[in-house]
């Protein structure tokens, strides 16, 4: 029994395990790894893709996908710019912003709905759409509008800890909460484990997945505020290709494509996985190609990983 | 010379837990229309998969024309002349009918285009094959515009242009219109002249006197018996099927004047219900019986708003509803526990301590948050309750039997505190103790006053568990009946009237 139980503890926590292998063979290889400052540099790091990884769980267990969170970023901080250029005051722009990454996402849901429409269609259309509101809004070139001030959001710190990483946390704390204790977050796993019995049990099927898609949305919002924080200034060139990299992180976090099965906890660790991989290469010298091929290995380990867990626990 | 014989002898397949095949032993001879009755779980798909190579048996042997061979894959049977048409067809929808009932050995072009598929030569060939079997169909067109009858019929012309020596049909009229049945017949009749043993697994008796000449009924994994048709009466074959036991009186009275809780009033789906209309009184239950295709299941699902309706309205309580929907039922009272529990009831990755939450999210969460916490007093109770077997109710409601699921199914119903359960096949996959339980289950509902109603397509459930008895045939409600009025094979009599 004890045994049996060390067993499935391990299987179910095999990503927690390679990560802390992965911390123990960079530490050895660079005396700079481990440190602090190195500590939080890596949770710096990962906070704008992270953000929205925690949404991109909610969508992926609830059975759906959205690609266009790369573009909502870049659309996201290139608005914002283009509103304090027209003379908004910035706290005003950056609602106005979380409100547009809220609607959008939204409406890619009610379209899923509506009409049936897989949301890899829909989110794909949106992923160009808005890429091309960004580039029409900017006239192509970076905006540099913003107050001194704006650049706290994703450069400043509190006692010495990156705003970036507070705001990760505290995404990471509600997302959590929302998925583990409500009944909102049943829901999700319902609909994305059986949508029909989910419809004849009486849940909101409809209202399940608008909110998450509405959800992500709102937090690649969040997510572009930062980034042209930290930039200063909204450059329609962003992000691209990021919707991938934050698939890849909920997916190695242990999330199955399938819906139904994956956790906020998982794509935490997941996240901080990518991060901990990247900077370590980077203390290492692996130059980019290296770390390209690195990830891409990784994310398929990470999957026959999970499949193993699967197998484990079916015993 | 005679055509070869295909013979199963003493054919055993165990499972862990139970035995689906008990020594079987049957011969089905060339040029002759062998059927296979048989409730659900009676053995009949366990059979028909040994003999077209999909499993192998536990024990036993097959022979061909006397001589034993070894079935270890589907290619096995196909190559000793056995050919299954299944219930879900493996038509291919964007190739031709030709290239359907020719795939994997479509003819070639000669010398330098031997790469190529020679169409014209195809479609000979799969013409000739149509021809034979009295089939008028374009082999050029493609599969996908043809209707359900039509690509079965491609299927045994694919298997008769393979030369096949036994036919397997797996309840081939289940979806067919009318029409199209005497279409399948006529093909099967052509089979029968070309000295074909045909294997026809169905459960409609009433097509047997037309096509088979053989009647073989399982029950229990057992060969309950094998009578030539000329000389079987429908008692003797409902008699084979159901075992001789006298149907179980009613265990409960109705409540004599209770409150009507639920009234249907011209209930009308195109096609599949016309004016169906009923009184459902508090702590009544009350059995639908019907064939398959009679409108059972559609009516519990338009009933509970699972699918839209033409027309008619359900007064619930003091509510009437022209447009339902599952969550507006479930507010009014009304619980709905479906056919397929695997795809219909039951989020399978999840534990089973949330699939019992799922229906009353709301009741079972304080303030819209849902803990272990807050589900442990409401899981606690309905495991005990309702005696499910669950070692560890964090796990995956998968791990569980059918029988503990579909208790897991109704105990989630139960949070919402309904008043009236319609149980669409309850018992269907489960065991014998497991289906007395959930009809204790039902019967208690009854005495706390929730009304059911309860289809089930094992007709002689219900003379066992209701009050009262509504004969639904081809979408109408023809009949009611009281439960100790009535003998089993007068209820399956009414139930096949046509």
């Amino acid at each position: 029994m004890t045994r049996a139980r060390l067993i499935s503890l391990l299987a179910n926590s095999v990503l927690e395990v390679v990560l802390v292998a992965a911390c123990i063979f960079f530490a050895a290889r660079s005396p700079h790894f481990l440190t602090l400052d190195n500590a939080l540099n890596i949770l710096r790091s990962v906070a704008e893709i992270g953000v929205i990884a925690f949404g991109m769980t909610l969508v992926i267990v609830a059975g759906e996908i959205d690609l266009s969170v790369g573009s909502m970023v870049a659309l996201a901080g290139c608005l914002a710019a283009w509103l304090v250029q027209a003379g908004a005051p910035t706290p005003l722009a950056i609602l106005c912003v979380l409100a547009l990454g809220f609607a959008c996402g939204g409406f890619t849901g009610w379209m899923r709905n509506r009409y049936n429409v897989p949301t890899f269609i829909i989110s794909l259309a949106m992923m160009t759409i808005l890429r091309g509101a960004a580039l029409k809004l900017t006239h192509e070139f970076p905006l540099t509008p913003f107050p001194n001030w704006y650049d706290f959001i994703g450069s400043g710190r509190i006692y010495g800890v990156p705003f970036a990483t507070i705001l990760f946390a505290a995404v990471f704390v509600v997302i959590y909460v929302l998925m583990n204790l409500t009944a909102f977050g049943r829901a999700i796993y319902a609909v994305g484990g059986n949508a029909e019995a989910a419809r004849l049990c009486g849940l909101n099927v409809a209202l399940a997945r608008i909110l998450v898609l509405a959800i992500t949305g709102l937090l690649a919002a969040i997510s572009g505020v930062m980034l042209s924080s930290r930039m200063m200034a909204g450059n329609p060139n962003v992000a691209s290709g990021w919707e991938l990299d934050v698939i890849a992180a909920v997916v190695v976090g242990g999330t199955s494509l399938r819906g139904g099965v994956g956790s906020v906890w998982g794509t935490l660790v997941g996240v901080i996985f990518i991060g901990v991989v990247a900077n370590g290469m980077l203390l290492l010298n692996v130059h980019q190609d290296g770390q390209l091929i690195a990830r891409g290995i990784i994310i398929v380990l990470a999957v026959l990983l999970s499949r193993l867990r699967r197998i484990q626990v079916e015993v | 010379m005679a055509a070869p014989s295909l013979e199963v002898r003493d054919i055993r397949k165990a499972y862990p837990g139970t035995i689906a095949l008990d020594d079987v032993t049957l011969t089905f001879r060339p040029g002759q229309v062998h059927a296979l009755l048989g409730r659900n779980g009676a053995g009949k798909s366990t059979l028909v998969k040994i003999l077209s190579g999909a499993i192998t048996p536990t024990s036993g042997a097959i022979l061909v024309n006397g001589r034993d061979i070894a079935l270890r894959s589907p290619q096995d049977a196909l190559a000793n002349g056995i050919a299954t048409v299944y219930q879900e067809l493996s038509i291919i929808p964007e190739l031709t009918v030709a290239e359907n009932m020719l795939l994997g050995r479509l003819p070639r072009h000669r010398g330098i285009a031997r790469f190529a598929v020679d169409r014209r030569a195809a479609e000979v060939v799969a013409d000739r094959t149509l021809d034979t079997l009295g089939v008028k169909l374009d082999v050029r067109r493609k599969a996908a515009r043809l209707s359900v009858g039509q690509q079965q019929l491609v299927e045994i012309a694919r298997a008769v242009s393979r030369g096949a020596s036994a036919v397997l049909l797996d309840e081939p009229t289940s979806a067919l219109a009318r029409h199209e049945v005497a279409a399948l017949f006529a093909a099967v009749r052509s089979l029968v002249e070309k000295n074909v043993a045909v294997v026809y697994i169905t459960h409609r008796l009433n097509e047997l006197r037309e096509i088979a000449d053989q009647v073989s009924v399982l029950r229990d994994g057992k060969l309950a018996g094998s009578v030539r048709i000329a000389e079987a009466t429908p008692k003797t074959i409902v008699e084979l099927m159901f075992g001789s036991s006298p149907s179980a009186p009613a265990p409960t009275v109705a409540p004599a004047q209770a409150q009507p809780v639920l009234q249907i009033r011209n209930l009308n789906i195109p096609h599949t219900l016309t004016d169906v209309s009923f009184t459902l009184h508090a702590g009544e239950i009350l059995g639908i019986a019907g064939m398959l295709g009679s409108g059972r299941t559609e009516l519990l699902s338009a009933i509970f708003g699972a699918i839209p309706f033409t027309s008619g309205e359900i007064t619930i309580g003091n509510q009437t509803v022209r447009a339902p929907t599952p969550a507006l039922m479930k507010r009014l009272g009304l619980a709905f526990t479906p056919e397929s529990r695997k795809e219909q009831a039951l989020v399978l990755p999840m534990s089973t301590r949330d699939n019992l939450c799922l229906a009353a999210l709301n009741r079972v969460g304080k303030r819209g948050f849902v803990t272990r916490a807050t589900q442990r007093p409401t899981v606690a109770r309905r495991i005990s309750e309702l005696h499910i077997a669950a070692a560890d109710p964090n796990r995956p409601v998968a791990f569980l039997s059918g029988g503990n699921q579909q208790k897991v199914v109704v105990g989630n119903w139960l949070n919402t505190e309904p008043r009236v359960i319609l149980f669409d096949e309850p018992t269907r996959g489960i065991d014998v103790h497991a289906k007395q339980q959930i009809f204790d289950i039902i019967r208690d509902l009854s005495r706390r006053n929730i009304a059911s109603i309860f289809v089930s397509s094992e007709l002689e459930e219900l003379p066992e568990i209701c009050h009262r008895i509504l004969i639904l045939r081809a979408g109408r409600i023809t009949a009611e009946v009281r439960p100790h009025e009535i003998t089993l094979d007068q209820l399956v009599a009414r139930c096949m009237e046509s």
